[in-house]
């Protein structure tokens, strides 16, 4: 079911959280809310499930409007980051209580929380309270509590914060697999690019209660709006270098670097500019020359991460396969991709 | 290592010597007084043997016989009655010819003695005869033994041949200091007046406790609950004034309200209904005020401690129940309740023990009355040992009445944490991954 949000404002007292935000979760559509703590993420997400009244504006679940309706009646299934499970209940109480408090049959409960419990794989544990579960197979238990009553849109707040490194990982791929098989229509809340570019199709990115950017999660990644959203997606992050337009080509504070762009004709000369370089179009290949000292370098296994301190001070992050040539305080001279940098202005809009 | 354990014990020394003096030792002596029948009348050091007319009536069902004899005043024409018959300077005849004929003998009766000392040949006046039948009563009636068996001695000259389990019983009759008994509780399990005072404290505690102290508090708590802050905590401190309220104030404001004179009575006579005590009018109205006075002051500490707890369950298991589909009547029992199970065990434990021995408020307020109908065990066992309308303040059955409300304390615990439990309350969790 599509999920519209029109206008929506929310302020609590005096301080204004979110101010006319848009935004159209298309049907059986799995979309991340990202960004960073205090942006309003969570706020949005408590507003489409019922906890938090809009202020202003509306919110529909396909054509009906659900703005004034309080939450029991919205049918939405939510996980929250700590799963709220009830503690004296049993799995299967958990589980059934959304069917439980409609007063549907006993047997009619215990055959339904059986089939779900056997697709998010926790049959076993039914007779179990949440205190004698592990973490991850609580979250279990809350996805399967969300989703018994086949809710129109399944709401994801921070569901794997709390879940170990490995744990997270497989939970990642269970969610989107549910999500899949149900075809339901999903909202993530997560400050965790990796997440929102692994599960979703769609990501919105958030900041101070705007959303900056939807996009895909190649497109977003790779055509980034502002220098914000750059920074917040991609692991190990995007290194930006302040510096000017000078003739069509950004040049760095002390004018070491040059670097041509198409996106610069046009920009007069000395107007502030930032480039975004991403780590793996910084190193072996590419068009321009850049001189600098190794200060890090980290193995992460697979690949190794370097910083290159430019000499003006500015750092330039490089990923590339393992080798041992290398070590700290090494001059080196590196090749940066320009066709795959970005440009920003000043206030942070690209080029 | 031993001599830490040393310092700890050395530290909780001065605690351990205070639990036992003012805790263990109270609980001790009350049940060494509940075995004793001792009473203003027995005192509480030894006593002595008295034949006394409480003695006599005693002995008339056991021993009707001698209790009759023993009632009677007894004449005896013995060596010491004749010497102070001769100390009295009337005619030395008198003396000389009671010693020559009448040396030793009984008469069961006034009338017997004087007839003989009236046949004396010196032919006493009237008022000599009496002056000196007087000197051979022998009776032992309100004559004070320091011993049993002066007083079995004393019996003996006075011509009762007792065998021993007579002399037990009489000597038992006639004991005016106390003694071990388990009469005490006989008295409690027979008499009426216990069970209707057994009646009432069941009828207290458990209305007060269910629809004040656990009832009230709880409809206080989870309405507060859904209340904005700042409205519930005005309501909270509402609640909490009888609380801290000193009570005789507290009472007295009560009594203002009932009294004759007082705002019912005036408002009423508004109405054309003649004033009148509302507090003790009726034995229904008595109860209504005591459980309301006693619920008001017990709902404050149950809305403190349940209010607590439910602030204590996360706020996001009620935004889980209400996006789950749950009312807030369906929060409420799914929820909420079952998650109170320990603090209502323990406002009901706590509160029935209070209840049980706590008796200011009604004493403040109807002392018992009227007539005995707001009576509690405890005011009663108060009245019985320290308080007594006749004077006689009866130690020893006042205590077993204290020491049978401990043991039901201990009995009603035991049946909560039953009910409650308190095993499951406290399992440990078997976490695995």
């Amino acid at each position: 079911m599509r999920i519209l949000l029109d206008k929506f404002s929310k302020s609590f007292g005096s301080t204004k959280v979110i101010e006319d935000m848009n935004l159209e979760v298309a049907s059986g559509e799995m979309l991340a809310l990202l960004g960073p703590s205090g942006c309003g993420k969570s706020t949005t997400l408590f507003a489409v499930c019922g906890i938090h009244r809009p202020t202003s504006g509306r919110i529909l679940f396909g054509d009906r409007d659900v703005t004034n309706l309080p939450s029991q009646e919205r049918n939405v299934g939510v996980v929250f980051q700590s799963y709220a499970l009830y503690p004296h209940m049993t799995v299967e109480e958990n589980i059934g209580f959304p069917l439980m408090v409609k007063r549907a049959a006993a047997p009619d409960i215990k055959k339904q929380v059986a089939a779900i419990a056997a697709l998010v794989h926790i049959d076993n544990l039914l007779d179990r309270r949440p205190s004698q579960l592990s973490g991850g197979q609580q979250q279990r238990v809350a996805l399967a509590r969300a989703l018994i009553r086949r809710p129109d849109v399944l709401l994801l707040d921070e569901p794997l914060a709390n879940l170990d490194a490995k744990l997270r990982l497989e939970m990642r791929s269970e969610i989107r697999r549910l999500q899949r098989e149900t075809g339901i229509t999903a909202i993530l809340v997560t400050h965790d690019q990796v997440e929102a570019m692994s599960m979703c199709d769609r990501i919105a990115i958030m900041k101070s209660g705007e959303i900056v950017q939807i996009a895909t999660p190649s497109a977003m990644y790779n055509d980034p709006r502002t220098s914000f959203v750059a920074g917040f997606l991609g692991n190990p992050p995007i290194s930006f270098i302040k510096g000017t337009a000078f003739q069509g080509a950004f040049v760095s504070g002390d004018g070491h670097l040059k670097v041509p762009l198409a996106a610069l004709s046009g920009i007069s000369d000395d107007t502030p500019l930032t480039l975004g370089v991403r780590p793996e179009h910084f190193g072996t290949g590419g068009d321009i020359a850049v001189e600098g000292r190794i200060v890090f370098a980290e193995t992460q296994g697979r690949e190794n991460l370097y910083d290159v301190a430019l000499p003006d001070g500015s750092v330039l992050r490089s990923i590339q396969p393992v080798r041992n040539d290398i070590k700290p305080g090494d001059q080196v001279r590196w090749m940066l991709g320009s066709d795959a940098a970005f440009i920003f202005a000043e206030n942070g809009q690209r080029l | 290592m031993r001599t830490s354990r040393t310092l700890g014990l050395f530290m909780i020394a001065p605690a351990s010597i205070m639990i036992f003096l003012f805790f263990l030792m109270p609980v001790v002596l009350t049940a060494i007084f509940a075995m004793t029948n001792m009473s203003t009348a027995t005192g509480i050091s030894g006593g002595a043997w008295q034949v006394t007319q409480a003695a006599v009536n005693r002995l008339k069902t056991d021993l009707p016989e001698l209790a009759d004899g023993i009632a009677e005043p007894r004449f005896i024409i013995d060596e010491e009655g004749l010497k102070e018959l001769e100390t009295l300077k009337l005619k030395p005849g008198f003396a000389a010819e009671l010693r020559a004929e009448h040396m030793g003998e009984v008469y069961p009766s006034r009338r017997e003695a004087e007839r003989v000392i009236k046949a004396l040949k010196d032919r006493p006046s009237t008022r000599e005869v009496k002056q000196i039948s007087d000197l051979f009563n022998r009776s032992v009636l309100n004559t004070r033994f320091e011993t049993r068996d002066e007083l079995m001695a004393n019996l003996k000259k006075l011509g009762f041949d007792l065998t021993p389990q007579q002399q037990d019983i009489v000597a038992r009759a006639t004991y005016t200091g106390w003694i071990w008994t388990t009469d005490n509780f006989r008295i409690i399990s027979s008499s009426p007046d216990m069970a209707q005072i057994f009646f009432n404290t069941a009828f207290y505690v458990s209305v007060t406790l269910l629809l004040f102290n656990v009832g009230y508090a709880l409809f206080l708590a989870l309405t507060t609950h859904y209340m904005q802050a700042s409205t519930a905590s005005v309501f909270r401190a509402i609640w909490l004034l009888p609380r801290i309220t000193p009570v005789v104030i507290y009472v007295l404001l009560w009594k203002w309200l009932t009294w004759d004179s007082g705002f019912i009575s005036t408002f009423m006579s508004q109405f054309g209904y003649p004033p009148k005590n509302y507090l003790l009018d009726t034995a229904y109205n008595a109860w209504f005020f005591v459980i309301l006075i006693n619920g008001f002051i017990g709902a404050s500490m149950g809305m403190l401690v349940f209010s607590s707890a439910i602030k204590a369950i996360p706020q996001t298991q009620f935004h889980a129940s209400e996006v789950d589909g749950a009312s807030r009547l369906q929060q409420i029992r799914y929820i909420i309740l079952p998650q109170l199970r320990w603090p209502i065990l323990f406002v009901t434990c706590y509160q029935t023990l209070s209840l049980l021995a706590s008796f200011n408020e009604i004493l403040l307020s109807t002392r018992g009355g009227p007539g005995k109908a707001t009576e509690v065990w405890s005011l009663a066992a108060f009245h019985t040992a320290l308080n007594n309308y006749t004077g006689n303040l009866e130690y020893g059955l006042g205590a077993a009445m204290a020491l049978v409300l401990v043991v039901v304390g201990i009995i009603l615990s035991l049946i909560y944490l039953r009910i409650f439990r308190y095993d499951t309350l406290i399992s440990k969790p078997l976490i695995e991954d």
